[in-house]
């Protein structure tokens, strides 16, 4: 092998890459050329250092944190905080009112009511304080949207299915759980759907309850009739200001096409 | 999570060094990690981890590079061997004198580094960093780009040679580097 050759293949013999014969040919050429080997130290050094400079930023905690909130792998570090100072303030409050009161225990705080949160998120999306973060009117448009920014699978039902005519999705956080939800109409009749990973509904016991007992869960919060199920891998909730049959046809809906529609 | 955890860096790296758009970092990541959290019922507890994150990683930095610069054109210069490349690097007397003291250069250069990566063509500029930074064999980046190997090995000779040419330039320009100029010599 002479310099050329050598010097050639310094990709391969720099990366470990090529065959163990190629590796000793060249090894032998570099023993007995003082000029090569100095060569393919050097450009071998270099690229080290290209290298390093290349991938010299450590990892930004922050910037990793937010992500895997977003994508719902963890849960915020706000809410791992608050929940430990929460824990921390609830035991002390629980030893002194036990103390000054000869234990006296006080109801559990109200846990987090799903119903409440989403018919007051759809209250804004129907009032135009809150705007969906894509807008369109394709239903294949708006589930190609969720998938990249949602963890958990997000369909949306074609309008021939049910009549939800789809306007609008976004993501959202609901009791610091991730949620996605679609905006459109069914005739003239606001309606949203909220689908959130099912394993969140161990942040919402009164849903979760009502769940176990039956398959679909029909309930009311102020002017808004909603109904909830599990489908798949997700809990889905519609809700609207309509009859609760049409909402549930929206849901039935939901469940029963292929993802490929 | 603990497959990803150690890869941050990395993916970061990637990311930041690769696309247009640096405010998308966050929304590539994002949509990365989500894309495959969805499909991880497909990946086979074992096997590549590393290259299984980054092909995802890889695609949305493309999509969301295309997505920016919908109007550019971007096109791999015209195919050199690379025999060609690499004597055109041999015959640069500058060269030589960055080989004998890369420091010095590489210091004050780092802008025009990150540029001249940012500038190469995408499929040289991933090659060039999956080596670099994910420290993939030439047969797991041929995966995740889903390229020939000797697509790899032709291109990553040839982003190297780039990056080599650009920090000449760079070190010429700031009187760096001088024909003729020796070890030491400022």
């Amino acid at each position: 092998m002479n310099c050329n050759e050598a010097r050639h293949h310094w990709n391969l013999y720099h990366d470990s890459e090529g065959d163990a014969e190629l590796h000793f040919q060249i090894s032998e050429h570099l023993a007995g050329c003082a000029d090569c080997a100095e060569w393919f130290s050097q450009q071998s050094r270099l690229e080290s250092i290209l290298a390093e400079k290349l991938n010299s930023q450590p990892p930004t905690p922050e910037l990793w944190n937010e992500v895997l909130t977003r994508t719902g792998l963890v849960q915020p570090a706000a809410a791992r905080r608050w929940l430990w100072f929460a824990g921390v303030a609830a035991c002390a409050a629980v030893i002194v009112v036990a103390v000054l009161l000869n234990w006296n225990p006080s109801p559990p705080p109200p846990s987090p009511d799903l119903a409440k949160l989403t018919a007051a998120r759809h209250e804004r999306l129907v009032a135009g304080e809150e705007i969906p973060q894509f807008e369109s009117r394709s239903d294949l448009e708006v589930e190609g949207y969720l998938r990249k920014r949602v963890s958990f699978p997000v369909r949306c039902p074609p309008r021939k299915d049910a009549g939800f005519a789809v306007q609008g999705a976004g993501v959202c956080q609901l009791a610091e759980q991730p949620a996605a939800y679609l905006s459109g109409r069914v005739d003239d009749a606001p309606v949203s759907i909220f689908v959130l990973p099912r394993d969140s509904l161990a942040a919402f016991p009164h849903q979760r309850d009502a769940l176990r007992k039956e398959k679909t869960h029909r309930c009311r919060e102020g002017q808004y009739a909603m109904v909830l199920g599990v489908i798949d891998r997700n809990a889905v909730l519609v809700i609207g200001q309509t009859d609760p049959e049409r909402l549930e046809k929206v849901l039935s809906a939901y469940g029963t096409y292929p993802d490929h529609h | 999570m603990r497959h990803l955890a150690p890869l941050q860096g990395a993916l970061e790296a990637y990311c930041r060094r690769s696309l247009h758009d640096p405010n998308s970092l966050r929304d590539v990541l994002q949509s990365a990690i989500a894309n495959a959290y969805r499909d991880f019922h497909l990946y086979v507890e074992g096997t590549n981890f590393r290259a299984w994150i980054f092909r995802y990683t890889h695609l949305e930095m493309l999509n969301c590079n295309r997505k920016f610069a919908r109007t550019r054109h971007e096109e791999l210069p015209a195919d050199l061997s690379v025999e060609d490349v690499w004597q055109l690097a041999l015959d640069e007397p500058l060269f030589k004198v960055l080989l004998d003291d890369p420091d010095a250069v590489l210091d004050q250069c780092g802008a025009a580094l990150a540029q001249a990566v940012r500038e190469m063509a995408s499929l040289e500029r991933a090659v060039l960093l999956l080596q670099a930074i994910g420290e993939f064999k030439y047969r797991e980046i041929a995966e995740i780009l889903q390229v020939p190997i000797g697509t790899v090995m032709s291109t990553l000779a040839r982003s190297r040679v780039r990056l080599r040419q650009r920090l000449v330039q760079c070190g010429e320009e700031l009187g760096l580097l001088r024909p003729g100029q020796t070890r030491g010599e400022p």
